[in-house]
């Protein structure tokens, strides 16, 4: 069986040898640990700014005034609809032109590629959390709502207490999808200079020509990340959930 | 009965496995079975390979590579399709040795330890690494860019060279040469490390030419060479025969003359050394 | 800012375009019937389609598509022993990647038909096949379209990454004009209005379809 596979491979006409101790020498190891602090780094605060502007503009949609409606839907319409490259060339060679000239060296100083990657992903993510939080709101029974109108808070109030409490339990399971997007979606960050995983992998690969090994790498990496986030919100889910409140299925897109 | 029907039938199946595991097929064999010649060369870089004001895919490496083009056509005795890929350090060699590109001839510095991974035809044109700076700014070698930022190409001599030697350099490292000339045009890295070739024709592209300055000594010697696949010494020498006759019969100093004249796109004299070290590269028949 | 750059260069940038408009397109058809398979294959009882299925589904989804485009950019040409030109390595890593998303649509989908569709098949002695052809598959096809096209959407903007292998698309086409005149800000603006108009017009169809499907149903 051994030879046959063996010549099978040979067939096929792959001669390439595996040396998987590549990676683990220095400093390639090194460089690869560095890659996933910054992907990680990069994720958390780019998820951070997208939490919130999730929450602001999901519940913009859902409020009562007209006028604040259109703000979100126009927010969501415009940063989701753009391809988040194009948003990451934007905010590090267009955005900053703007700006004075001493903010402008104050920021190159200060990691301007890790700042810019993200903004970028930060409000392109935003728009895209901005519908999971929509969708989840306007999946509250609506009993709920009414109820708390009828003991007197105002909207806001029944906002604050009872409507996004009671979605934030529901929409945990789309969010933790638009989550690892997010986790995915900061490899492009290595197109302005951001030195994350997936460039790192680029690097060993091009220091030692072994390209097999360090694609696999970080291939094996990312699906260890995202297994590791979906656990952890699968943890939080279960940490939060109120008894009696039925999960209703609900998309993002819908 | 069953038995050794299936051992006759196992011993069939290894022995047509271990004929068709033979040698791996030969550049020149690749290139007749498929009718195809790819050449991988650069799409940023005046005036090896570049989009001209046409937005035309041209060049001093991709005539050079022509040459080699037609040498192989002579050889096989038939057309071949000449086709170019676009490769940047950090992906042409894998490109060659995966078999997507045959030969790599941009801007690619023949070096020990590149060697390890492929061959080189003769060197075809020598520069060394320099830098790109704005005018007015007062940083004339790698010591001034010390603490300052200094934008690189992934996978490229000069940003290994300044890592391995420089680390009180701060590096930020792009993807490819467009991405680092914006971010040096607008401020963003002090310094552009690059060929001084490659600077030069840079400046010469560049909108505003007078804005920037070529600045430093060498820090690296780069022989430009042509890449191929180890172990095939065949296209190798037509690779080389290619290059060394046009050195002798005077292409070589035509094509020189397009590209890097008084008249050329990028501005860049012969130098007496490197126009001798070129005539002894050619072997006597 | 000098918006000259734009007229001036107009038609290398259409021609970016139409190569992101040929790259989305043949991608979407292409990986319709390989999302299909591998749905049906993952929801199948039978442990060798149903584990395959799970993985290349999961595989897929778990890694960002700069990762597959870089596995079919340099292993396909060992794989196939030919060099492939970059559009085809982009096409057939977008084709690989959606087939997986696709796949999860489309299998959602099919478990959204009502459970009595397949009892009623059953009884009249279809096969699982001709089940999934004439019944099934129709219906889910309905129920999915509205995802399917929010799919084609984020498809079309995906195909902005095959900028990283050198397909001359509409992000590259203005990267390699930005370079040439140093005007960033002028073609960023100007591929993010063309990207937007497009993307904003099929989610436009998409709110269309889903009101006449609520309709219907």
């Amino acid at each position: 069986m051994l030879l046959v596979s063996v010549n099978a491979a040979g067939f096929l006409g792959l001669s390439y040898e595996f040396r998987w101790e590549i990676l683990f020498q220095h400093p390639y190891l090194g460089w690869l640990v560095e890659g996933i602090l910054t992907t990680l780094k990069l994720s958390a605060l780019a998820w951070l700014q997208a939490l919130i502007i999730g929450v602001l503009v999901g519940a913009a949609r859902t409020l009562p005034w007209r006028f604040l409606r259109a703000i979100g839907a126009s927010y969501v319409e415009l940063f989701r609809n753009i391809p988040l490259l194009v948003h990451l060339f934007f905010w590090y060679f267009a955005a900053p032109e703007v700006l004075p000239h001493a903010f402008q060296d104050w920021l190159v100083a200060h990691g301007i590629e890790f700042w810019s990657a993200v903004l970028g992903l930060g409000f392109y993510s935003g728009a895209r959390f901005g519908e999971v939080f929509r969708a989840g709101i306007q999946a509250v029974p609506h009993s709920l709502i009414e109820a708390s109108a009828s003991t007197g808070l105002s909207t806001v109030q029944s906002y604050r207490f009872v409507v996004l409490p009671c979605a934030v339990r529901l929409l945990i399971p789309p969010l933790t999808g638009e989550t690892l997007n997010l986790l995915k979606n900061s490899s492009l960050a290595l197109t302005i200079g951001v030195a994350e995983l997936t460039f790192m992998t680029r690097q060993v690969e091009s220091y030692t020509a072994r390209g097999l090994e360090a694609i696999t790498a970080g291939t094996l990496i990312y699906l260890a990340l995202c297994l590791v986030i979906a656990a952890l919100m699968g943890r939080v889910e279960r940490r939060l959930a109120i008894p009696g409140l039925i999960a209703r299925g609900i998309t993002p897109e819908s | 009965m069953k038995r050794s029907a299936i051992c006759l039938f196992a011993a069939a199946l290894l022995v047509v496995f271990a004929a068709a595991s033979g040698r791996a097929e030969t550049t020149l064999e690749k290139i007749n079975r498929t009718g195809v010649l790819v050449v991988g060369t650069r799409t940023g870089s005046p005036p090896f390979g570049f989009y001209n004001r046409q937005n035309e895919w041209v060049g001093f490496s991709i005539d050079l590579a022509r040459l080699a083009h037609q040498k192989v056509e002579q050889k096989l005795g038939k057309q071949i399709k000449f086709e170019l890929k676009e490769t940047v350090p950090a992906t042409r060699i894998p490109l060659l040795s995966s078999g997507a590109v045959d030969l790599i001839a941009g801007t690619m510095t023949i070096t020990q330890s590149r060697r390890e991974s492929v061959d080189f035809s003769i060197p075809f044109f020598v520069t060394g690494a320099q830098l790109l700076v704005k005018k007015g700014s007062r940083i004339r070698s790698l010591k001034d860019l010390e603490g300052k930022r200094l934008g690189a190409q992934q996978g490229s001599t000069n940003e290994r060279i300044v890592r391995e030697k420089w680390s009180k350099i701060r590096l930020v490292v792009f993807q490819d040469q467009p991405a680092a000339f914006t971010a040096l045009a607008q401020g963003k890295i002090d310094a552009y490390t690059n060929d001084g070739v490659q600077l030069a024709g840079l400046k010469a592209k560049a909108p505003n030419s007078g804005n920037y300055q070529v600045v430093g000594d060498f820090f690296s010697y780069e022989p430009y060479g042509m890449a191929m696949r180890r172990d095939d010494p065949d296209f190798r020498l037509l690779v080389d025969l290619a290059l060394m006759e046009a050195i002798e019969g005077g292409e070589y100093f035509r094509l020189y003359d397009k590209w890097f004249g008084p008249k050329g796109e990028v501005p860049y004299p012969l130098s007496p050394e490197v126009r001798v070290f070129l005539k002894y590269l050619v072997i006597p028949r | 800012m000098d918006w000259q750059v734009i007229p001036d260069n107009l038609g290398f940038l259409l021609k970016g375009l139409a190569v992101t408009l040929q790259l989305a397109l043949m991608a979407m058809v292409l990986s319709f019937p390989l999302g299909t398979l591998a749905a049906m294959a993952r929801l199948a009882r039978r442990p060798w389609l149903h584990w395959p299925a799970v993985l290349y589904i999961e595989l897929v989804r778990g890694v960002p598509l700069i990762m597959v485009i870089f596995w079919f950019y340099f292993f396909l040409p060992i794989a196939t022993g030919r060099s492939l030109d970059n559009f085809t390595s982009a096409l057939v890593a977008f084709i690989i990647f959606e087939g997986a998303y696709m796949a999860e649509i489309i299998r959602a989908g099919i478990q959204s038909v009502p459970r009595g569709q397949v009892d009623a098949s059953l009884s009249t002695s279809l096969t699982t096949l001709q089940m999934m052809r004439y019944v099934i598959l129709p219906q889910a096809f309905r129920n999915m379209l509205p995802s399917l096209v929010t799919q084609f959407i984020i498809l079309f903007k995906d195909t902005s990454l095959a900028y990283i292998i050198g397909v001359i698309e509409l992000t590259r086409a203005a990267s390699i004009v930005s370079q040439r005149e140093i005007r960033p800000f002028e073609l960023y603006v100007f591929i993010a209005v063309v990207y937007w108009v497009f993307t904003f017009a099929l989610s436009r169809l998409s709110r269309l379809l889903e009101i006449r499907l609520s309709h219907r149903a």
